[in-house]
C-alpha cells in the first residue's frame, strides 16, 4: 500500500489533472489520514467538478471526519449527476440515520435496495426500522429492539470494556466506544481499525492457513480483539491493558455471537 | 551464526512452532529465520510485517498507543508478532493447537534481548 501511495503521489505530482487522486485519496482515507485525503480529494474535485466519484470520495472522507452535513451535500450532488448512484443512496441513508431522520434514511436505503445494493443495505434497513419503531413483521415477535449503542452492554464486565459492530465499510452498526474523557469516538475508532481486517484478508490469501478467525493486539493503552462476523461485518472489543487476553477472547466470542444473531434478524444471541 | 540465531532457535523449540523470523517492519524483508521445510520465509515475512505495520498505524491513528504484541488466529494456523522501538519485528507462525501464551512470553523475552 505504501508503494502504491508513493506511486500515485508521484503520478499526481507529474500530472495534477490525473484521476489517480481518486485512488490516492481513498488509500489515504483507509489509512486514516483524513486531513491529507480530504486535501487531495478537494484538489481533484476543483479540476473535475462534475466527476461523480470525486464527490463520492469527498463524501466518504467527510463521514469519516463526522462531517455529516458535508457528506450529505456531496452525495446529493452525486445523485443530481447520476440519479441511480447506489453508493450515494446508501451514503445518504447512513447520514440521515446518523441525524435521526429515520424516514429519509429508510427512503434512501429502499432506493438503494431497489437499485441492486447488497445484503448490507437489507441489514441497514432493518436497523433503521427498529430505530424508528417501524419493525418489519419478522422482528415484531422478538424481544424489544435493543438500543443499538447498548447492543453489547450486558456482555461487558466493567466500564473499561467496550465493543463495536462495524459494517464492511468500517461504519458503526452497533455498540459504543468511549474514550477516557467519555467522548463517543466509535466512528473514528471503527474507521481506523477496520483497515486492519482488509490487510488481514489480503494476507490470508497468501499465507495458506485458512480464513482468519480473530486478531488480538496489545497496545500501550489497551488490548483490542477483532473477529469477522456475518455480512462482512467486524466485531471489535477493547479493554484496559490489564485485562487478561484469555478473558478478552471469551468476550470477543460472546460479542461475535451476539452480533451474528442480531445481523441475522434482530435476535438476541 | 547471526545475533538472532539463539533467539530464533529458542522460539522454534516451542511446541507447534512452524517458523520464527526476525523481519524488518519497514520493507518486509527477512533479517534471519528458522523455517520448517516447505515454508516460504520471504512471503511470511512480507505479509507478517505488513499486518503488523497496519495494526500499528491503525492503533496509533485510533489513539490507542503503540502496538506491542499481535496475534492472528486462522483456521489452520496462528501468527504472532512483537515489535519494539526498532524497526525489527519478531514473528512466529504456529499450529492452531500451539500454546500461544507460552509463545507470547518467549516472544517478549526475545524482544528484550534484541533491544
Amino acid at each position: 500500500m505504501a508503494d502504491d501511495i508513493r506511486r500515485w503521489s508521484d503520478e499526481l505530482a507529474r500530472d495534477p489533472s490525473s484521476l489517480v487522486f481518486l485512488q490516492l485519496g481513498e488509500a489515504l482515507r483507509r489509512q486514516g489520514q483524513l486531513d491529507i485525503a480530504l486535501k487531495i480529494a478537494l484538489r481533484g474535485l476543483e479540476r473535475h467538478p462534475r466527476h461523480v466519484e470525486a464527490h463520492d470520495l469527498v463524501a466518504r472522507i467527510a463521514v469519516d471526519r463526522l462531517d455529516f452535513a458535508r457528506a450529505r451535500e456531496e452525495w446529493e450532488t452525486v445523485l443530481r449527476l447520476v440519479p441511480d448512484h447506489v453508493g450515494a443512496m446508501k451514503g445518504l441513508g447512513y447520514v440521515y440515520f446518523q441525524q435521526g431522520r429515520f424516514d429519509d434514511a429508510e427512503a434512501y436505503l429502499n432506493q438503494a435496495a431497489a437499485g441492486g445494493a447488497g445484503s448490507d443495505v437489507s441489514n441497514a434497513l432493518q436497523m433503521v426500522r427498529r430505530s424508528s419503531g417501524i419493525a418489519p413483521p419478522w422482528v415484531v415477535d422478538q424481544a424489544p429492539a435493543p438500543d443499538l449503542q447498548r447492543l453489547f452492554a450486558d456482555l461487558l464486565l466493567d466500564d473499561g470494556q467496550t465493543a463495536l459492530l462495524l459494517d464492511g465499510s468500517g461504519y458503526v452498526l452497533g455498540g459504543l466506544y468511549l474514550d477516557s474523557m467519555g467522548n463517543d469516538v466509535s466512528q473514528d475508532i471503527g474507521a481506523q481499525l477496520s483497515g486492519i481486517s482488509d490487510e488481514v484478508e489480503r494476507s490470508m490469501r497468501h499465507l495458506d492457513i485458512g480464513s482468519w478467525r480473530s486478531i488480538i493486539f496489545e497496545t500501550h493503552a489497551a488490548v483490542v480483539a477483532m473477529a469477522p462476523t456475518a455480512d462482512d461485518s467486524l466485531v471489535v472489543v477493547a479493554a484496559s491493558r490489564s485485562t487478561p487476553l484469555g478473558l478478552l477472547r471469551r468476550l470477543l466470542d460472546r460479542c461475535a455471537a451476539r452480533a451474528a444473531g442480531w445481523l441475522e434478524g434482530g435476535k438476541r444471541a | 551464526m547471526t545475533p538472532f540465531t539463539s533467539i530464533l532457535e529458542s522460539l522454534s523449540r516451542q511446541r507447534g512452532v512452524r517458523a520464527s523470523l526476525v523481519v524488518s517492519e519497514n520493507d518486509g524483508l527477512v533479517v534471519d529465520s528458522r523455517l520448517r521445510f516447505g515454508q516460504d520465509g520471504d512471503r511470511v515475512a512480507a505479509l507478517a510485517a505488513s499486518m503488523y505495520r497496519k495494526a500499528r498505524l491503525s492503533a496509533r491513528a485510533a489513539r490507542l498507543g503503540a502496538v506491542a504484541f499481535l496475534q492472528l488466529d486462522a483456521e489452520r494456523g496462528r501468527v504472532c508478532a512483537v515489535g519494539g522501538r526498532s524497526d525489527l519485528v519478531i514473528v512466529v507462525v504456529a499450529d492452531p493447537a500451539a500454546n500461544v501464551g507460552l509463545i507470547r512470553v518467549e516472544l517478549f523475552k526475545a524482544l528484550e534481548s534484541l533491544e
